[in-house]
């Protein structure tokens, strides 16, 4: 029962064939090999395979490979320039906020979609932004201060 | 019933997904943003071989006014809820309620009408609906039907959406001061969470101001549906408003609940509550119309 879907990933055209309700979670790490976005408790409460879809954040666990035919995917990988870190990713490492680094893909996603519509978010602004995104080692202020020091280095 | 072995059928239009719900209503599945839908199957409470994704719909994706009715096509997500100019304006309450909904990403996702469908007795949507006296339109092949909220849902996670049937639009009228209605939710954590209690008040004041002429309380998560106080609306209704007559209120209100006890609460717990968050909503009802009417 395989189709053939295809979509935008991180700025290029991919295709793949696939079972039609296979996740898009599944596709990005199973058949592209985009392991950034990862699969924690696959019902909607971790954050941990947060994604761009058409400029949003959404969980890719709870999108069906066939509802992101031709949309366009970024993913924490998405964000690199020229192979190294860019500016929230390097707020992240320069802050400490990352421990055991399992949520920070989600995170750094969730972060990006906040800072490109709102680049100046007041404390209330990035606690509702990640609050879809759990972190079981850092406590979250780590994670906090380091969005705040990517706003201010935008 | 794997994931893998469901099957997706993606119709261009309304009328292509009905003709196929027509065809076939005993072996497929509606599935929206899939945001309760894709647990479901992945937990099993949900088993089909096929999946009916109307989630590319677009027809069914607006918020539009005409007159005095607001119309919400059943495919806005709750995103587009909370970012609508129209609902900002007409009506706070629903725009309040969205945004506890789950968090960004499933807001992102997560449809108006999808929320009705999977009827559960705690979703934060539903309440508000209750207190606007909302319509919800359902279509099938041959035609529609234009059913009120409160017959809408007919038990437990049981609504009256036949299964050749999709829901296309809710409908309610506009509040008319923007804050004379108002939405408030009980849990154990700040966001993300699901309600131990919910509250949705509407309201139209008596011209001395001292008064409630109309009213409706719908409280959630205390019944296998969300219920109407009636007899608080009853008790309020016209009677000049102070701290005894909105706790009593707050009682009857409580009386009227039939909770369950469950991970996240007990019942006696749920029944204590109730006055409070009453008296949280008709207060903040109050100090609204103060500021409202501040110069």
């Amino acid at each position: 029962m395989e189709r053939r879907f295809s979509f935008k990933l991180n700025g290029r055209e991919v295709s793949v064939s696939t079972p039609p309700a296979y996740t898009l979670l599944e596709i990005l790490r199973e058949k592209l090999d985009v392991t950034g976005p990862k699969e924690d408790c696959g019902k909607g409460e971790c954050g941990a395979c947060t994604v761009l879809m058409n400029g949003k954040p959404v969980l890719s666990c709870l999108v069906l490979i066939s509802q992101a035919q031709g949309a366009e995917i970024v993913t924490s990988e998405g964000f690199m320039r020229d192979g190294f870190p860019d500016y929230v990713q390097k707020a992240f490492v320069d802050n400490g906020a990352v421990q055991c680094g399992h949520c920070i893909p989600g995170f750094i996603v969730s972060t990006e979609a906040l800072l490109s519509r709102s680049p100046n978010p007041s404390l209330a602004d990035i606690k509702t932004a990640l609050a879809g995104n759990l972190c079981r080692c850092t406590g979250y202020a780590s994670i906090i201060r380091a969005v705040e020091d990517a706003a201010r280095k935008k | 019933m794997r994931l893998s072995d469901i099957d997706v059928v993606q119709p261009e239009t309304l009328r292509d997904a009905l003709s196929v719900l027509h065809e076939r209503s005993d072996s497929i599945k509606p599935i929206a943003g899939g945001t309760d839908t894709i647990v479901q199957l992945k937990e099993r409470t949900l088993q089909t071989r096929k999946l009916l994704d109307i989630s590319g719909l677009g027809e069914l994706r607006y918020i539009l006014r005409k007159g005095s009715i607001v119309r919400i096509g059943a495919l806005s997500t709750y995103s587009d809820i909370i970012q609508s100019p129209i609902l900002n304006s007409s009506c706070r309450m629903l725009v309040e309620a969205s945004k506890t909904i789950g968090v960004l990403q499933l807001q992102n996702r997560a449809t108006i009408g999808g929320n009705l469908a999977n009827a559960s007795p705690a979703g934060d949507g539903i309440p508000p609906l209750y207190a606007l006296a909302a319509t919800i339109t359902v279509q099938n092949h041959k035609g529609t039907r234009r059913i009120p909220v409160e017959r809408f849902f007919v038990d437990y996670r049981k609504t009256d959406l036949r299964t050749d049937e999709l829901i296309t639009e809710i409908s309610f009228e506009a509040v008319k001061k923007p804050f004379d209605a108002t939405f408030l939710k009980l849990g154990l954590r700040e966001a993300h969470f699901i309600s131990l209690v919910n509250v949705a008040v509407w309201i139209r004041w008596a011209p001395e101001g001292a008064s409630f002429s109309d009213i409706r309380v719908a409280l959630g998560a205390v019944a296998p549906v969300v219920i109407r106080a009636r007899k608080c609306e009853e008790f309020l209704r016209n009677r000049t408003l102070g701290e005894d007559v909105i706790w009593q209120a707050g009682q009857i209100a409580s009386g009227e609940s039939v909770p369950i006890s469950d991970v996240r609460a007990s019942a006696e717990y749920r029944r204590a509550v109730i006055p409070s968050i009453l008296y949280k909503a008709v207060n903040r009802l109050i100090d609204s119309r103060r500021m409202w009417e501040r110069p």
